[in-house]
């Protein structure tokens, strides 16, 4: 199988460095190919680098509490640029307060996330379901 | 870099910039600084961060201060006004999309806040409720209330704020840029905080004294004391020159608590030092301790233990102030009640320690030499670098790497300090890269981490390094192998 490829970036005006440089070390760790686009990415940056670098899968991280507005419309999005089977993850603090994880992933699933992670996921982890998930999609 | 000195900005000039920052959004035009002087010396001493610092200082008390925004008005006034049961100082910290000057995303976050019957912001957008607004909520709040956000052009935001009646203000051009930007240059943003600075000069000239406070903590992720306290001093410099007088400045708690205690205790006499031996005199200092800003558990009592473990280091160490972090920092936001638990927690411990201080200890004492001996080495080389001038020092600085502050999404910072930590979870540093370090402080640091690296049998590397980010979220300082 062709190497997975992944969009790694921090949307939205968020500031949040130190996760990001560490999933891109941990992702690349298990043979993923990460397009790391850092801090502070607009949903535009994140499907036009997916369109460049034909990635599987955008890994979208929010840790400021803002992700809700951030995220929304962007599977629409991608549909709209033609990125119909893209994968799309979502991980971090996601919300504005305290709240059951299966609240948000279920807010985060019916925006067309296809995957929504807490903040203690453990990246080893995320990187073998990613790769189940790419390898389902490319049959 | 043609025209950023540190040099105080010429009155023409200012004036003219501040027609261009009013102009930036609507709400702007509500600014008039002479009826604004006029408002501020209205407030009643006890609403005065000045004066609630200096009263504090003088009788090495430790006063708390929560972090708290919300969206709408009338929300941000009902939290404010829970929390000051509890607190002695009150922030209002500020929306990210405000931070990056969008206010029309924030128009859209209020909008949103207000159908959704709860906040969709993570913070207050002061610029877009306008002066009139900021000016209900300063007068529904009877304690000092601060400026907090992160924000590298914060022009518009302080004309707003200091008008309605805020006493204190957060920031600066390293550290709201460095943490909290990616491309912005340092050119642009030490300028920025020039006009922020001489804005506050302007009001203490009117009789008005504003509290500035640089952000100590910078990425919160194991910076070295040193780097954070020559981050700390340089921004003290520029706003000493611009006119500001009272100064509060900053540290993030690492966790051991003999580096913690010392480095407060250090920061305090280094800036001294500094600022007299620029020339500078006639100042309010004061420090303040941030409790630990990386990764929490996520289980609320044992969130308490390292909201206790800072607030003993906050009072043992003579901090004025304690910025006070919740049982759910794990999962980001608090509520208001989370909110006031850390409160409680810090007052309780802050109270029982009050009379004591772990500033006598022999190896408290040995660990503040060593962080002055780093930082007036470093400090040195940045004004070294600016051939006198601090302001274009710390722009050759960073390019130069000479000051490099670890996992910073600014592209501006090179990024090549190593930190970790050593046997007992004091940070010291692994690569040094381009940063200046005296040979035998190298050996310091080097022969600690070596004893880590025997305890473990592990060389010391990244990886290291990364147990190091997560571990007192798993229950431990230093990052033991698993």
């Amino acid at each position: 199988m062709q190497p997975v490829k992944i969009v790694l970036g921090v949307i939205g005006a968020d500031c949040h460095a130190v996760g990001n440089q560490i999933l891109e070390k941990i992702f690349s760790q298990n043979d993923i190919e990460v397009v790391n686009l850092g801090v502070m990415v607009s949903q535009d940056e994140f499907i036009d680098a997916a369109i460049e670098t034909k990635a599987d899968a955008i890994c979208v991280s929010s840790l400021y509490g803002q992700g809700e507005l951030d995220c929304e419309g962007l599977r629409g999005r991608c549909i709209e640029r033609g990125l119909e089977d893209i994968i799309l993850y979502v991980g971090g603090n996601l919300v504005i307060g305290k709240k059951a994880f299966s609240e948000t992933e279920e807010t985060f699933k019916k925006m067309g996330f296809d995957r929504v992670f807490s903040p203690d996921a453990d990246i080893n982890n995320v990187s073998q379901i990613l790769k189940d998930d790419v390898a389902g999609r490319r049959k | 870099m043609s025209t950023l000195k540190n040099k105080r900005l010429d009155d023409s000039e200012f004036s003219t910039e501040q027609k261009e920052v009013l102009a930036t959004w609507p709400t702007g035009a509500d600014v008039d600084f002479y009826e604004a002087i006029e408002f501020q010396k209205s407030i009643p001493e006890e609403k005065r961060f000045s004066s609630a610092l200096a009263e504090a200082n003088k009788g090495r008390k430790t006063l708390i201060q929560p972090r708290a925004g919300v969206a709408l008005l009338n929300e941000h006034i009902d939290l404010l006004q829970a929390l000051s049961v509890e607190a002695d100082l009150l922030p209002t910290t500020i929306d990210a999309y405000t931070r990056q000057n969008q206010y029309a995303e924030a128009q859209n976050g209020i909008q949103r806040s207000l159908e959704a019957g709860r906040s969709l912001l993570n913070g207050f957008p002061a610029v877009n409720h306008g002066l009139k607004s900021c000016r209900i909520l300063a007068n529904a709040i009877e304690k000092p209330i601060q400026v907090r956000h992160g924000t590298p052009d914060a022009r518009l935001l302080t004309e707003i704020t200091l008008a309605a009646g805020f006493t204190s203000y957060e920031g600066g051009g390293i550290s709201y840029n460095i943490p909290y930007a990616k491309k912005i240059s340092l050119e642009a943003t030490l300028r920025h905080w020039q006009y922020t600075d001489r804005l506050v000069g302007k009001y203490e000239e009117n009789g008005v004294r504003i509290n500035r406070e640089p952000f100590g903590p910078l990425t919160g992720s194991l910076v070295p004391p040193f780097i954070s306290h020559t981050v700390a001093i340089i921004e003290g410099l520029l706003a000493l020159e611009q006119g500001v007088k009272c100064l509060t400045l900053g540290y993030g708690q690492l966790g051991n608590m003999i580096q913690d205690v010392a480095a407060v205790a250090s920061l305090r006499e280094l800036a001294d030092e500094a600022f007299n031996s620029a020339g500078y005199s006639g100042y309010q200092l004061t420090t303040v301790l941030h409790q630990w800003m990386g990764g929490f558990p996520e289980d609320e009592s044992k969130a308490f233990s390292v909201i206790a473990l800072g607030s003993a280091v906050a009072a043992l160490s003579k901090a004025t102030k304690v910025i006070v972090k919740t049982p759910h920092e794990a999962s980001g936001i608090p509520t208001k009640d989370a909110n006031l638990m850390g409160l409680k927690a810090t007052r309780q411990m802050v109270s029982l320690l009050q009379d004591q201080s772990m500033l006598e200890i022999k190896r408290v004492i040995e660990e503040k030499e060593l962080i002055k001996k780093e930082v007036k080495h470093l400090l040195a080389k940045v004004f070294e670098l600016g051939d006198g001038d601090i302001a274009i020092g710390t722009v050759r600085a960073f390019q130069a790497g000479v000051l490099d502050v670890p996992f910073a999404p600014s592209i501006h910072n090179a990024g090549k300090l190593m930190p970790v930590r050593d046997n007992e979870g004091a940070v010291r540093i692994l690569e040094k890269a381009k940063v200046p370090m005296l040979a035998e402080v190298v050996e310091v640091h080097q022969a600690r981490i070596k004893q880590r690296a025997d305890t473990e049998k592990r060389e010391p590397n990244y990886q290291m390094l990364i147990d190091d980010i997560y571990s007192v979220g798993k229950g431990r300082l230093v990052g033991r192998p698993r």
